[in-house]
């Protein structure tokens, strides 16, 4: 037992002249790379952007992995930094980190992260607010888009012959015809999240401060009478099973129309899932959308190597081909520097529904952080009871 | 030496039952502030709607599969033909080894307005106008009925099958027809395997997750839904917490039935 103890303590003894040889320390590098978002968050990186940036970049290997859907996927990422941190490590086993708006903000707030957009050769090709404000909270230079996903209502034009441009016209829309209208509530995944978050901002007293805050209950009570619209709405709605399932529920003709998210959707119809003559629409006062960003951790043990793998991934190439190709996600670095990589019909199916004008028109962020929670429950207390 | 010989399960129960079961007990007390009721308030204040439902649907859940479970226990003791005996033995137990998400996802299929149900039944000459989805408690119900009636058959048919078939045959000869068989000599026979089978059953029903999330986004759900909804979405284990002391005080009682029958049978 000893011996194997003296073995292992002998072991970064041996280590350490290897690692100041530059060659020998070039050959060790792993990447890590944590994800938070679905399965293919961590297929994008396993079989796509690592395998390239290792090509670039011989003896670095890119270790991806995901820590589940939601903004819980991203706060798994938080809990390893924080814990770190609370050890006292001096340099973090996360590299790289792709998280959600909220927790982005919170890292930057808890000075988990290390400020590199400036550094990297791609930090000036995105000027979108989302790369500097994140939930309302300031996160300028410490993150970089991924991408944008945008939440639209999804119709069917065989049956929707005259297509709702604002929310009052949902509204009568629904009512006129009962039933046809689903969407997944707020416990069926964000795109009806979403779909409540843009009532409030057409319907609420002010989307402004919704937006960037700051957070006050009274704002938030003040929503009641939007939310019992939206409840006197809900009775000539369907609540479908999820995201997939409005899409679903559309596909099968069992609704007419349903918010969706617009990659999910470009992606089911390339995929033959979705009946191809299904469109979108996104309504005047606006739908939510978000980024999801690259951070790298303070204290990141391979920072050097991280800003580069960002860099790889925000370059326009990358964004044309694995962003907006392979996963009909909208770039996430501004869309002129896209534009030149993609294709005609690449960009025209990107942008047929909903143009760069529209989109520029009707996006918004999600709400500030704490609203964003004090809707949802607000949802819960009018709504659902 | 006994003692010895039970204590590492003893330890990993403790260890990875007990231990984090009695920290999310008191973590559904506790506040920024000490003890609190908080969070109970929140969840009887949003979520009482949904704790109705859930009870609504484990309980009409498992009344269907008593009787669904009797009737072909019924059967395979007391049928006539050897040949549907034989089909119904062969059949009935499928369901018990499709997972629970997999029968929600095929439900939903099966289910849903346009699904293979509506589709059969407007083929075979029901009005469309008719056609309704059923991707709602209904759903959720169907679904657990079908997944646990196997369960349940397996350890009631299993009872019956195991009956001095003596006591069968001389009511037979006595002149009784099957139900007055079944009513008045199995069923008094098996009551407590019954009783069995219903607890489990409901107790495993309280807890599935995917079965709620695949068939039906309405709310009021089932518990598990606000449960799964305020840790993913909201990082409130409190109120989860709290939802989940609730949810074990329901089957709590359903446990109590049992264990009150088992004390007064073992006094006899």
């Amino acid at each position: 037992m000893m011996r194997r103890r003296t073995l292992f303590a002998a072991l970064p003894a041996l280590a350490a002249p290897l690692a100041t040889h530059p060659a020998a320390a070039q050959q060790r590098v792993t990447l890590n790379v944590m994800t938070a978002g679905d399965q293919n968050m961590v297929d994008y990186i396993t079989d796509y952007l690592g395998p390239m940036f290792e090509r670039q970049n011989p003896g670095v290997s890119v270790r991806a992995v995901g820590t589940g859907a939601g903004d819980s996927g991203s706060q798994r990422i938080w809990e390893r930094l924080e814990a770190q941190r609370r050890a006292g490590a001096t340099a973090v086993d996360v590299d790289v980190a792709v998280v959600h708006q909220s927790m982005a903000g919170r890292m930057v707030a808890e000075k988990l992260l290390s400020r590199y957009r400036a550094d990297i050769s791609t930090g000036a090709l995105t000027t979108a607010a989302v790369a500097s404000n994140a939930l309302g909270q300031d996160v300028d230079g410490y993150v970089m888009p991924m991408f944008n996903s945008q939440v639209a209502i999804a119709y069917n034009p065989d049956r929707v012959t005259e297509v709702p441009q604002t929310f009052a016209a949902l509204e009568a829309w629904a009512k006129a015809h009962p039933k046809r209208f689903g969407y997944n509530g707020i416990r069926g995944g964000m795109a009806g999240v979403g779909f409540v978050f843009g009532w409030t901002y057409a319907f609420g007293p002010d989307q402004r401060l919704l937006l960037e805050g700051p957070f006050n209950a009274e704002a938030v009570r003040a929503l009641t009478p939007a939310l019992q619209r939206l409840k006197a709405f809900n009775a000539n709605a369907v609540i479908t099973p999820g995201n997939a399932g409005t899409l679903d529920a559309l596909n099968r003709g069992e609704i007419d129309m349903g918010p969706v998210w617009m990659d999910m959707f470009y992606t089911w119809q390339a995929e033959g899932r979705l009946n191809p003559s299904m469109r979108l629409v996104l309504p005047e006062s606006g739908l939510p959308g978000q980024p999801m960003y690259y951070v790298i951790p303070d204290k990141a043990a391979h920072a050097a190597a991280a800003r580069k793998f960002i860099e790889l991934a925000t370059s326009p190439q990358v964004q044309a081909d694995g962003i907006v190709k392979r996963f009909n996600w909208l770039p996430g670095i501004d869309a002129q520097h896209v534009r030149q990589n993609l294709d005609q019909a690449t960009w025209n199916r990107l942008f047929r529904d909903i143009g760069p004008e529209q989109l520029a028109q009707g996006a918004r962020p999600m709400p500030q952080a704490e609203f964003f929670k004090a809707i949802q429950e607000a949802y819960e207390r009018v709504v659902l009871n | 030496m006994p003692f010895l010989l039970v204590a590492p399960s003893l330890l990993l129960v403790g260890a990875f039952f007990l231990f984090p079961l009695l920290l999310s007990v008191q973590g559904a007390f506790m506040g920024a502030d000490g003890p609190t009721l908080a969070h109970f308030r929140t969840a009887f204040g949003l979520y009482r709607n949904d704790m109705l439902v859930t009870l609504l649907i484990t309980g009409c859940a498992t009344a269907l599969i008593g009787a669904g479970s009797i009737a072909i226990g019924g059967y395979l003791t007391l049928g006539g033909s050897r040949r549907a005996r034989a089909v119904l033995a062969w059949l009935y137990r499928w369901p018990l080894f499709i997972p629970f998400i997999v029968a929600g996802q095929s439900m939903r299929g099966f289910l849903g307005q346009n699904g293979l149900m509506n589709s059969a039944l407007v083929g075979a000459g029901m009005p469309e106008m008719w056609a309704q989805s059923f991707l709602d408690w209904r759903g959720i119900v169907i679904t657990f009925v079908w997944k646990q009636l196997p369960f349940a058959t397996l350890l009631i048919a299993g009872a019956m099958a195991a009956m001095d078939r003596a006591q069968i045959e001389a009511a037979q000869n006595l002149g009784a027809g099957r139900l007055r068989v079944l009513l008045g000599v199995v069923l008094p026979q098996v009551s407590r395997n019954i009783t069995v089978a219903l607890i489990l059953s409901f107790v495993t029903m309280m807890g599935v997750l995917s079965v709620p999330l695949m068939i039906s986004g309405q709310s009021p759900s089932m518990l598990t839904i606000p449960m799964a909804w305020r840790i993913n979405s909201l990082g409130d284990y409190a109120t989860a917490n709290a939802l989940g002391v609730l949810a074990c005080l329901m089957t709590g009682m359903v446990a109590w039935v049992w264990l009150r029958q088992a004390a007064a049978e073992k006094a006899k």
